[in-house]
């Protein structure tokens, strides 16, 4: 079980100044700037749990994970790994976990694969049995028998994922923590990933935490979702239940044939409902018309007839909201009092 | 014409910026810099201290107390490495981008390395030079450097520079040839403060070696502008070692134009 | 506590292994270091050589000496350099660009990790060198040989690699503060040229701080010159003590470094911020 209680991290550093002028002021300066990465963030998770931690770029993710790996003491706060204080007990915590930066590799470079794994079997303590039935496992799932004895730094970059996702796991840890582990991978490689990483989840319950700004990963992978923004968690629940909250929108293009008979129609009155509840969008120079409304409320047919009883539609598109449409506009609204 | 170097002020200008960017770099290599010198100034004190003899190696005392300290501020303004910004941009694969803007290589290095050498002036050069005309007089008991001597200094200076930058421009070509470049910085910058002067004035060596020196670009970049300055050369003499000067920038322009002619040229046909 | 050892002895022979087989691929590259360290040596004695065809001491100090204290500072100088040169990346690189994170997710201690990453071929030059003038002054017969002094020489050059290793440790682990933490520690380490010759030659400040400051008179020119068998430190004449204190130093300094580097790593603020 990982408990995350009332988190928080500042990073303090100098101020900078613009230009060959304040290149020169910077010297001699000494002014601060105080950043809140993260600001009193709490969670719990469950051994065996897949749980995706997502948020927009600088909201805090990567150093939430680094203060539950280890790396980064928590300015404020406390977070316990089985019981573990990572950043007391660094030790103790690294030989239960593996992590994967999907910017960087954690493999030798200039070493081939099998190479980097000796090592780690050092590192970790690996025994001989132990070793040979989880190579023989992660070959299995990774596939890393194709590339064992090349040097990493000539492996493509899904190969690479794969070499340190394998990498990660040597040691069976309990937790996995995994930043963007799908980054810049083609649709298959980043299906095989997602494949692995759910059977060693079911395998051997490993408690999976993972960010990413893909959301693919998220409906494939993660029955929970914990959303942060700026620092502050703005939600935390299912995915089912952020669907149904927040996905209930859909939305339909026409391009219309005489777009100034639409001046004069009310869309939502003629239908009975409330403006929120289907708003009209007009595009002048495709002459294309969006309706977006609820979908719980209204029909497709419904939106369409009332549209084509006004002017004739050459052509028509049906949206569904996606998850990403979904997470952009928590970002861009803050829910944060309506959801947690 | 104008307009053609315009563009290259950029370089010059950012190169300067960098410099200036990073506070603790920009008091520390002053205070490293100088820990060179003041090793040469003490050892040499000692040197002096040891021997009956007014002068060793044509020079006074005093005149060695400021040919440690001018060796210092001169190269460090006109002895620019550009040789491992060559290497990072060829591991990087930049030389091949920049083949396809309309700049010309070489003049980017040097307008950068010209940024460099402007900051090394400004600091610690000009105050070092400051100090020890100071200490010069009020200590020493010496004349300050006649005008013309520091305009001379001054001229020998710039092609100095160019001397050196240039002569490193081939240098750094090297590293189209090695992957380890590290080694070969190393030794050269050993071998370099030998024959330049920068370890000792090139007058303690013997006869012989000294003739085989005047064949050679290094004397040119370090001691020529020093010697100058303390006004060892008179006459033809000095015409004779600023015309040598010059004609190593002549000699090396031309060589590093050929030597790139023939990297680019291996550069297109490996597509590197 | 032994199985610890032996994993970590164990884990560093795989990675020596690595090194050697990096090395046999790019001989080349291996020479061309070897090649500049001894470049850079050989040009120190050859300025020596060149002044004393003018003077016939230096403050009663024979060329042969002054050689052998030159040869004997490369010693220590290129074991440290040798087994722990990663931490200057630590100084320049691997805490700014956050790289240092890899070494805090492994069940291991982080300054092993830090120092077993690399070894430094280049090394071997300063060692080469060091060895060669040290062989030339024991034939000349400059060099004090008896038992006490064969012991110590061994002791001394251990103590000698500590200060050089506690030193560079320290200021490279103020990057964990400021970030980059290379000039600083360039600072420091080029310190050590000062003890490459006597340190009487120096002004008294001078000498006080490369005595007792950042103390590299104790890694070279002091111990040599209790293996010559002259000179005087603070009124001893070339007395064993000198090795004492330089041990003393060299455990002191470590303590400090190692704890420096140890609050760093529980400050270590990792990258992209």
């Amino acid at each position: 079980m990982i408990e995350v209680k009332h988190i928080s991290k500042d990073f303090v550093s100098p101020k900078k100044y613009p230009g060959l002028k304040g290149a020169i002021k910077g010297l001699f300066s000494n002014e601060k700037v105080v950043k809140k990465a993260v600001d009193d963030i709490s969670f719990t998770i469950k051994d065996g749990e897949i749980v995706g931690y997502i948020g927009s770029n600088g909201a805090g993710k990567s150093t939430t994970i680094k203060m539950m790996t280890g790396i980064l003491a928590p300015t404020d706060g406390e977070c316990l790994v089985n019981s573990i204080n990572p950043s007391k007990q660094r030790k103790e915590n690294a030989q239960n976990i593996g992590v994967v930066f999907g910017q960087r590799t954690q493999l030798w470079w200039d070493l081939p694969l099998s190479e980097s794994f000796t090592i780690l079997k050092e590192i970790y303590n690996v025994s001989d049995e132990d070793y040979k039935e989880r190579m023989e496992f992660l070959n299995n799932v990774l596939e890393l028998s194709e590339f064992f004895d090349r040097p990493v730094r000539t492996l493509s970059l899904g190969q690479r994922m794969r070499a340190d996702l394998g990498a990660a796991l040597l040691h069976n840890p309990k937790v996995l923590y995994l930043d963007e582990p799908t980054i810049g991978l083609d649709l298959v490689v980043k299906d095989n990933i997602r494949k692995a990483i759910k059977e060693i989840n079911e395998k051997y319950q490993t408690t999976v935490i993972l960010t990413t700004h893909d959301i693919g990963d998220i409906e494939e992978l993660c029955s929970r979702i914990i959303i942060i923004d700026e620092g502050k968690k703005i939600y935390d629940g299912s995915l089912e239940a952020l669907k149904d909250t927040y996905g209930t929108k859909r939305k339909v293009s026409m391009e219309v044939k005489k777009p100034e008979k639409l001046k004069n129609l009310d869309l939502a009155g003629k239908l009975g409902v409330s403006l929120k509840d289907c708003e009209m969008e007009f595009d002048k120079e495709n002459n294309l018309l969006s309706v977006t409304f609820d979908k719980h409320k209204l029909q497709v047919p419904q939106v369409m007839n009332a549209v084509m009883d006004v002017t004739e539609v050459k052509d028509i598109q049906i949206q569904e909201t996606e998850l990403a449409e979904i997470v952009k506009e928590i970002y861009n609204h803050g829910l944060a009092d309506e959801a947690v | 014409m104008t307009k053609k170097l315009r563009i290259y002020i950029p370089f010059a200008s950012n190169e300067l910026k960098r410099q200036l960017a990073y506070k603790g770099a920009f008091y520390l290599f002053i205070f490293i810099s100088l820990f060179g010198a003041f090793i040469q100034y003490f050892l040499w004190m000692a040197i002096y201290g040891s021997t009956d003899n007014a002068s060793l190696g044509g020079l006074t005392q005093n005149e060695m107390i400021v040919y440690v300290f001018m060796v210092y501020v001169t190269s460090s303004m006109v002895m620019i490495t550009i040789s491992d910004w060559v290497s990072e941009d060829v591991v990087k694969g930049m030389v091949a981008m920049n083949l396809i803007k309309p700049i010309d290589y070489r003049a980017s290095l040097i307008s950068r390395a010209m940024g460099q050498a402007v900051y090394r002036f400004l600091v610690p050069g000009v105050f070092i030079w400051i100090g020890l005309e100071i200490y010069k007089v009020k200590v020493l008991g010496m004349s300050v450097t006649s005008i013309t001597n520091i305009l001379l200094y001054l001229v020998s200076c710039i092609m100095s520079f160019l001397i050196c930058v240039l002569f490193d421009f081939c240098f750094g070509m090297v590293a189209f040839f090695t992957t380890y470049i590290f080694g070969m910085l190393m030794a050269k910058e050993a071998l370099m403060s030998f024959l330049t002067g920068q370890l000792i004035p090139l007058s303690f060596f013997p006869g012989i070696v000294q003739k085989v020196f005047d064949f050679l670009p290094f004397s040119s970049m370090v001691y020529t502008p020093v010697m100058i300055y303390l006004g060892k050369y008179s006459g033809s003499e000095l015409y004779f070692v600023l015309g040598r000067q010059l004609v190593w920038v002549v000699i090396l322009y031309v060589l590093g134009s050929i030597i790139w002619k023939q990297v680019t040229k291996r550069l297109v046909v490996l597509g590197g | 506590m032994i199985k610890t050892a032996k994993r970590y002895l164990r884990l560093y022979k795989v990675l020596i292994a690595q090194f050697f087989k990096v090395i046999l691929q790019s001989k080349v590259d291996f020479l061309m270091g070897l090649l500049g360290f001894f470049f850079t040596q050989f040009m120190g004695i050859a300025f020596l050589y060149l002044v004393f065809q003018q003077i016939p001491s230096l403050k009663g100090w024979t060329l042969e000496q002054l050689i052998f204290i030159y040869g004997f500072a490369q010693i220590p100088r290129g074991i440290d350099h040798l087994f722990t040169d990663n931490i200057w990346m630590v100084a320049w690189r691997i805490v700014i660009n956050g790289e240092f994170d890899r070494y805090m997710l492994r069940p291991m201690n982080v300054f092993f990790q830090v120092i077993s990453e690399k070894l430094q071929p280049d090394a071997l030059g300063e060692l080469l060198v060091g060895s060669i003038l040290v062989i030339s002054s024991l034939v000349k017969g400059i060099v004090v040989v008896d038992f006490e002094h064969g012991l110590l020489f061994v002791v001394s050059v251990f103590a000698g690699a500590l200060i050089y290793t506690s030193i560079k440790l320290f200021f490279a682990s103020l990057a964990f503060w400021v970030k980059i933490s290379g000039p600083f520690l360039q600072v420091a380490y080029e310190m050590a040229d000062f003890a490459k010759y006597p340190t009487e030659i120096y002004a008294k400040a001078i000498r006080f701080i490369i005595t007792w400051i950042i103390p590299f008179a104790f890694v070279a020119y002091l111990p040599a010159s209790y293996f010559l068998g002259v000179g005087g430190f603070l009124g001893m004449n070339s007395n064993a003590v000198v090795i004492g204190i330089e041990c003393i130093i060299a455990i002191v300094f470590w303590i400090v470094a190692y704890a420096v580097f140890h609050k760093g790593t529980m400050i270590y603020e990792s990258a992209g911020n």
